[in-house]
């Protein structure tokens, strides 16, 4: 996946639960704050490239 | 432990006693040993007592076959299981486009279509099938494609990689291509970055062919014992000169780019002509290729579920989950996974308005869905409408015209 944008999702205690990620070809899914899923693996790796995740 | 030729020799009375004790022995043990007996029958059984497997001798009695144990460590082999798609177009970019747990590694490797398609070898009605749909004749030197299929440490212990007693790998499936020649079919060790790779050679052009691979056991470099990325399983399609100028390690080393693919002789995407289909594949521990095993569809799926689960109601207006409203505009939702996920789910929603709420004989089509807590057993969500909610109130998310998704997806 080609990351566009990232954002916190905040749960019902307002603490971030997960994270909404937004690609390229505009498609949306909601990624777990989980070291163990691949997907947020990749989020990991977009920030390590520089980018940054926006607040809830 | 006892092995015996089960020929009893000419002797003294107390010799050929021994013997027959011996054999006797043999037998009441299962010829129990940490190698396979020297002396074999179609039909013999033999007791492993090094690997704890009960093996029998198959009827050409050229290879023992584990008895009452599942022997393919590949799930969705015989490509029954699609949940995501059963056609995928335009693939230019890596990812699980249709059958559950066969992943697409890709970069400059023209345009292609992947498809379940019910054209398979007897015993086996589909197939995953890639159509080359636009070609890139001139190969850059850092493209390449694959067919992958990546596994669990955890499931792959039987292997004993990395210690004395390691494991062969074979590999068995089923292919069709235009293309004739050799490919590379590749292991890659995740954990140790180490692989090894060999060749299988299409024969016949449009024909189902049977193709076995055996890879020596790796004494160097376990698989971790957990739910990470150990292992990939990969099917070149096509690759660069960075991947196929060096020499092809035939037995497990350190990884070098270079080695990876040396001997791949086509490229799926030299010509919208191409296409490569595969089934019955199979990853078994030890020397020999085993006859496919076969398992129910249903088994299969829930297998699959712990990768990826669809939520998808068969029919218009079925229930998705029950909840209640926590604004006038918002409606928390919570519902079970049919099995517990490899991990904590990514989650996907197939569209804002796809669903529809329903309360106290009114119903409201949704304009968003979003996740809120998730984790590797349960899902829940949250949908938001116009307008028309009571806070507290009871009420269920269905779905609205039979289009509606939620995947949940935990691959590796």
């Amino acid at each position: 996946m080609e990351i566009s944008a990232v954002k916190y999702t905040a749960g019902l205690d307002g603490n971030n639960i997960n994270v909404k990620v937004t690609t390229t070809d505009n498609k949306e899914f909601w990624v777990p704050i989980e070291p163990a899923n691949a997907d947020y693996q990749e989020v990991l790796d977009w920030v390590e490239s520089g980018n940054t995740i926006d607040e809830a | 432990m006892a092995n015996h030729d089960y020929v009893i020799d000419n002797g003294t009375g107390s010799a050929v006693r021994a013997d027959i004790n011996s054999a006797l022995q043999a037998i009441t043990t299962t010829n129990s040993g940490n190698s396979a007996p020297s002396t074999v029958a179609a039909g013999m059984l033999w007791w492993d007592s090094d690997g704890n497997t009960l093996y029998i001798r198959n009827t050409a009695n050229d290879a023992w076959v584990p008895v009452s144990q599942r022997r393919n460590i590949i799930i969705n082999g015989a490509c029954n299981v699609s949940q995501r798609a059963t056609t995928t177009a335009a693939i230019t970019a890596a990812g699980y486009h249709t059958l559950d747990r066969y992943y697409t590694t890709m970069s400059d490797s023209g345009t292609m279509t992947m498809t379940q398609t019910a054209d398979g070898p007897p015993g086996f009605l589909n197939c995953l099938r890639y159509d080359c749909t636009t070609a890139d004749a001139s190969v850059a030197a850092g493209a390449r494609m694959m067919q992958s299929y990546r596994i669990e440490g955890q499931d792959l212990q039987g292997f004993k990689k990395g210690t004395s007693s390691a494991q062969s790998f074979t590999v068995s499936f089923w292919v069709k291509s235009n293309l004739t020649g050799a490919a590379v079919v590749e292991l890659y060790d995740h954990d140790n970055s180490r692989q090894t790779s060999k060749l299988y050679t299409i024969s016949s052009s449009n024909t189902w062919e049977y193709k076995t691979l055996t890879f020596p056991g790796d004494t160097t470099g376990a698989f971790g014992d957990d739910n990470g990325k150990s292992l990939e399983l990969q099917f070149y399609l096509c690759a660069g000169s960075n991947y196929t100028s060096g020499t092809r390690q035939e037995s497990w080393a350190g990884s070098t780019n270079a080695n990876r693919a040396a001997g791949q002789a086509w490229q799926l995407s030299s010509s919208t002509s191409n296409d490569w289909s595969i089934t019955g594949l199979q990853l078994e521990i030890g020397e020999n290729a085993s006859p496919f095993e076969y398992k129910s569809f249903g088994e299969e799926l829930a297998l699959c579920q712990r990768y990826c689960t669809k939520i998808a109601p068969t029919t218009t207006n079925a229930g998705v989950a029950t909840g209640f409203a926590r604004t006038t505009t918002t409606m928390y939702a919570a519902r079970d996974l049919p099995v517990h996920m490899r991990t904590t789910p990514t989650l996907t929603f197939s569209g804002n308005t796809d669903f529809q709420i329903q309360y106290l004989g009114s119903t409201a089509t949704t304009t968003a869905m979003a996740a809120s807590e998730l984790s590797a057993d349960t899902i829940s969500f949250q949908a938001t409408v116009a307008s028309g909610l009571t806070a507290g109130q009871g009420m269920y998310l269905r779905d609205l015209d039979g289009g509606s998704s939620i995947i949940a997806s935990a691959e590796l």
